[in-house]
């Protein structure tokens, strides 16, 4: 009987192998096909049937970081000849480059990547460690409606970013951080922050207490129990609350186009502002879409294992 | 406030650096007054604009009007369906979040080989910008040069255009992009439950079925359960995606709504009053939710 | 004594100094806010010439035409300086003058005769508000208006001649009424060999739609209300704007598959890939069109203005385009005067159309160089004579959203009942915001 469970059991598990793989190649297909698009001439992006074999190019990239205009005339020969090989590029999709008396015009896109990194990181990083701590306070201090205040932080995240969107817009004219990365990034760690709290508290209330305790008793004092035993042991749940703010902030759309006009703009609302000029160019849209996922997967990818692990909540049981 | 803590060993500590009630305040009230400032502020704000016919593009004052806005609201055929046309996305999507999560979960959790990485790859759709998705994701569906149609042999289906088939079309993206969410978390949750009471079902000779309903799911559950709320707030606000593929009526979740009050035609008031509703609902729902989680909890 | 005058001279000095600087900085930097596409770039281009002219830097800052007008508004609305200037749609004219939110320009139009200077249609709908009252808020910057591309290699196959002959009974040709561009439509729509009759606005998220419905209306003879006693009920529901949305509904018959949320890049996007026979498109998105590296079918794509209504009069088209506004919460608006000034300048227009721009100046849209300087030039010309627009008050987008509430469905699902029981919806709504807002008698 036990022999016939678990051949049984053993082609079960086949079965179930072959079809996560085969779901997973379904779930990563359009994945796949904006990658490749990235690489696409334009001729190709949107040819049916698809188009899966071709020569790959990187013109998309260069027209995602630069400034162009359609060509409304014939170009002349001799400038063509004299320009550099990516500028060429350009002239054989019919666009021109603008120029600032010699110089190229960049697109926003590079100066507004940046800007994304800076704002993403800094606001993870004050989201997460808001986080880690209030939720220790919280898992290891009694407090009177404790349960209140709990539903309270999670209750910001209800809202619609819509309805605190006008109130929002004005108070920040008022204080002055429109259009300033540290606006933002206070915009995004108050985001952030009851996600962060809810994750890190599962994962507090599963550190024994005894740990701290014990450390107690050696003379530690109740930070440096804090600092030293309990941290580390929560490094785990740090890691996986930091992928999730960060793809959070990283993405965010309706508030970094309301509350930033030029100094603090964002990737995420230029990448499909590229539908603008005519037709859509959807090589130049995969291409901003596949640099901006870079450094997310990055990121992801470095703390899978504590991702992996760490997404527990209160699930690890002893 | 002698009782803040409930663990005797460690009272001797308080005698050493801070206090404990010193960084239960230090730890927790920056946080909340953050949220205070960012949360109760604006609510203030706008609550008392919801009585007002204010409208933020004309220089004009606001003008008390009394519950006048809640009862034009409420009275509105349209807005019923926004909340209609919400309640049906909500249900959808995160029923096929759920269901696609849990499901992918259940196949992964196994010994198999390069487990990390496949979970990882699945994740990748999650962390996309949801209005990067919508658009790519209306040219996959587009019949005449999007590549889906083409794959599934699926012809001249109009997904997106067609009044029937769009909000589950709006909804099959969602839940392409945020069931990796729920799979995490079931995943967490499976590998979590002990081996031992496996075994001890494999002996006592329990059907698959038994197992799955009497110990694998009880014990996932409550993490489902924060899936599951999370996933419902966030389907509850749900804008860039649908705004982004389609403009049907019957696409028109109640966020659309509010954001074409709000920044189109610039009716502060009433989109501050339709505001109100909806955060009066989510709260009631999400209230549910958290009383049975606790509820679950305790069992 | 001498303390206090040393401690005013020092805060003089101080002043001086920090006021220096802060003029300075001002001078030297200007931002103009519009949409990205095409003419944006044109324009930064043309500022381009102008800062080497006078070393004022201006930027024209650019954000996606869905978000255009709210974050225009969003800005105007919380008084802020961050754009100097805007390139406003049309309809905004009404909530930008009376919101304080632009600058009274009548006065800079009498001292430079911007009236005269520009196409009549373009004074009229870029810049006066309200309408006749001789006020004017904005200067004519880019020219737009709805315009058909359609497939000469169609039109023109000998074999298709001969069979829209026997079924119709005229030549095909460039439709002259809405009539015919219906007949072709149905003549080109073969779907068995993913080839449809004709591409149109559907997208309801604001004015793209309307601006295809627009069209049939003007066309048919019809109006969207008098717009100087606010009367709306009989004349938006009339009978030829019930039969223009008709016709509206019916060319959507031959549209391509989901067709139902379409603006500028899909109808481009219908000649490209052989989609569609006519394409209706606003003049600003052709380059695209004439383009050979963006059009395969370049040298088989002709234009033609808005066709008149079945009785072959009147003949009307919907207007886009922008004119430019100077922010009254700026705070450089000499500069931006300054800018203006040399922005009306014949030889700047010149440069502004050769660059790629839709002058409205009417010398240069005249001039043979223009007409002849693209292949739609000419048509552009043509109706820039003959357009007409939406209402420009400042609840005009509550008005954009019911008619779409009641058009969109009836245009593509067929709901709503009969195109006149649409309208007389409308109308309705219409009348009662009107009413709440006070307008009309």
């Amino acid at each position: 009987m036990a022999v016939v469970t678990s051949s049984r059991k053993k082609a079960f598990n086949r079965v179930a192998i072959v079809s996560i793989l085969l779901i997973t190649l379904i779930f990563l297909s359009p994945l796949y096909w904006i990658g490749t698009t990235a690489f696409k001439p334009r001729s190709l992006a949107t040819t049916v049937p698809p188009t899966v074999l071709f020569q790959p190019e990187i013109t998309p990239f260069i027209k995602l970081l630069t400034k162009r205009v359609q060509l409304t005339k014939a170009y002349d020969p001799a400038i063509y000849a004299a320009s550099p090989w990516y500028e060429q590029r350009i002239y054989d999709g019919g666009e021109r480059i603008l120029r600032v008396g010699p110089n190229i015009q960049l697109s926003q896109y590079p100066n507004r990547f940046m800007n994304s990194l800076i704002i993403a990181i800094i606001s993870t990083i004050i989201a997460v460690s808001m986080g880690t701590i209030t939720a220790y306070g919280f898992s290891r201090f009694k407090m009177a409606g404790e349960a209140d205040l709990l539903f309270f932080v999670l209750s910001t995240r209800m809202l619609p970013p819509i309805v605190v969107a006008i109130p929002m817009y004005l108070m920040y004219r008022v204080v002055g951080l429109n259009d300033t990365h540290i606006g933002l990034i206070i915009l995004y760690t108050a985001f952030n922050l009851s996600f962060s709290v809810w994750l890190m508290k599962g994962f507090m209330d599963e550190i024994p207490k005894e740990y701290e305790e014990a450390a107690l008793v050696d003379g530690y004092t109740r930070l440096q129990a804090f600092f030293k035993i309990v941290l580390p042991e929560a490094v785990t749940g740090i890691a996986a609350t930091a992928v999730f703010c960060f793809i959070t902030a990283w993405n965010e759309y309706a508030f970094a186009l309301m509350m930033t006009n030029r100094r603090a703009q964002t990737a995420p609302p230029f990448i499909p502002s590229q539908i603008g000029s005519g037709l859509t160019d959807w090589t130049v849209i995969a291409s901003g879409t596949f640099l901006f996922l870079l450094p997310v997967a990055i990121f992801t990818f470095a703390l899978r294992k504590h991702l992996l692990r760490g997404v527990t909540f209160g699930a690890i049981r002893k | 406030m002698a009782g803040v803590l409930d663990t005797s060993p460690a009272a001797r500590a308080v005698t050493r650096g801070w206090s404990d009630l010193t960084i239960r305040n230090v730890f927790i009230i920056p946080t909340i007054l953050f949220l205070i400032i960012f949360n109760i502020f604006p609510l203030i704000y706008s609550l008392g604009y919801s009585f007002t016919d204010f409208r933020a593009s004309v220089n004009e004052p606001a003008n008390f009007v009394g519950l006048q806005n809640f009862r034009e609201l409420l009275t509105d055929e349209r807005i019923w369906n926004n909340f209609w046309v919400t309640a049906k996305y909500v249900i959808v999507s995160v029923g096929g979040q759920m269901t696609v999560g849990f499901g992918l979960a259940l196949l992964l959790n196994r010994a198999m080989p390069a487990k990390g990485l496949i979970t990882t790859l699945l994740l990748l759709p999650m962390m996309m910008s949801a209005a990067v998705v919508g658009l790519f994701w209306r040219l996959l569906y587009d019949p005449s040069w999007g590549p889906l149609n083409y794959a599934l042999g699926l012809g001249d289906l109009a997904w997106l255009s067609n009044a029937d088939v769009a909000l589950y079309a709006v909804a099959i993206t969602d839940i392409w992009m945020w069931a990796p969410f729920v799979m995490l978390l079931s995943l967490a949750g499976l590998s979590a439950v002990p081996q031992h009471l496996y075994e001890a079902a494999a002996i006592d000779r329990a059907s698959a079925w038994y197992t799955f309903s009497r110990i694998t799911l009880p014990l996932v559950t409550p993490l489902l359960l924060i899936a599951l709320i999370f996933r419902t707030m966030e389907a509850f606000k749900t804008f860039d995606i649908a705004y982004i593929m389609s403009t049907q009526p019957t696409t028109e979740l109640i966020s659309i709504k509010l954001y074409k009050f709000a920044f189109q035609e610039w009716q502060t008031g009433k989109s501050c009053a339709l505001a109100y509703i909806v955060l009066i609902m989510v709260l009631a729902i999400t209230n549910i939710y958290v009383k049975y989680l606790n509820k679950v909890k305790e069992r | 004594m001498l303390r206090r005058n040393l401690a005013s001279l020092v805060m003089g000095v101080a002043f001086t100094i920090a006021g220096g600087l802060q003029s300075r900085a001002q001078a030297e930097e200007l931002t103009i806010f519009w949409a990205e596409w095409d003419p944006a770039n044109y324009l930064q281009e043309l500022a381009n010439l102008y800062t080497a002219e006078t070393g004022v830097t201006v930027t024209v800052q650019t954000t996606p035409w869905p978000d255009f007008q709210t974050k225009a508004f969003a800005e105007f609305n919380a008084k802020g300086d961050a754009f100097d200037m805007v390139v406003g749609d049309s309809q905004w004219l009404g909530a930008g003058s009376t919101g304080g939110h632009y600058v009274d320009l009548t006065n800079f139009f009498a001292e430079h005769k911007v009236g005269d200077l520009m196409a009549p249609a373009t004074v009229k709908y870029y810049a006066e508000y309200p309408g006749n009252s001789g006020k004017y808020w904005a200067i004519p910057l880019e020219g737009d208006a709805a315009g058909w591309a359609y497939r000469k290699d169609w039109f023109e196959d000998p074999k298709e001649k001969e069979a829209f002959k026997a079924k119709y009974g005229y030549d095909l040709d460039v439709p002259k009424t809405y009539t015919q561009l219906r007949d072709i439509a149905e003549f080109f729509y073969r779907p068995d060999k993913k080839q449809y009759g004709i591409a149109i606005y559907t997208d309801n998220g604001y004015d793209a739609m309307l601006m295809g419905i627009e069209g049939a209306i003007f066309s048919y003879g019809g109006d969207l209300g008098d717009y100087a006693t606010y009367k709306v009920d009989g004349i938006l529901n009339s009978p030829q704007n019930v039969a223009a949305v008709d016709m509206y509904r019916q060319l959507y018959q031959f549209a391509p598959p989901n067709w139902g949320k379409v603006f500028f890049q899909e109808d481009n996007q219908a000649i490209t890939e052989n989609l569609a026979a006519m394409s209706l498109n606003f003049f600003a998105f052709f380059p695209a069109l004439a383009n050979k590296a963006t059009n395969p079918n370049a040298d088989v794509t002709g234009y033609f203005a808005n066709p008149a209504g079945p009785d072959g009069k009147p003949q009307h088209a919907a207007l886009g385009g922008q004119g430019i506004s100077i922010v009254s919460y700026s705070k450089k608006q000499d500069a931006s005067f300054k800018f203006l000034e040399w922005f009306i300048k014949d030889e700047t227009q010149k440069k502004w159309a050769e660059l790629g721009g839709y002058t409205c100046n009417k010398s240069v849209l005249e001039s043979d160089a223009f007409r002849k300087a693209t292949p739609f030039n000419e048509a552009f010309y043509q109706t820039m004579f003959m357009v007409k627009d939406f209402w420009a008050v400042p609840e005009y987008a509550e008005l954009l959203t019911q008619i779409n509430n009641h058009v969109y469905p009836y245009v593509i699902s067929g709901e709503g009942g009969s195109a006149k029981d649409v309208l007389d919806a409308v109308s309705k709504e219409w009348v009662d915001t009107f009413k709440k807002y006070g307008r009309g008698g």
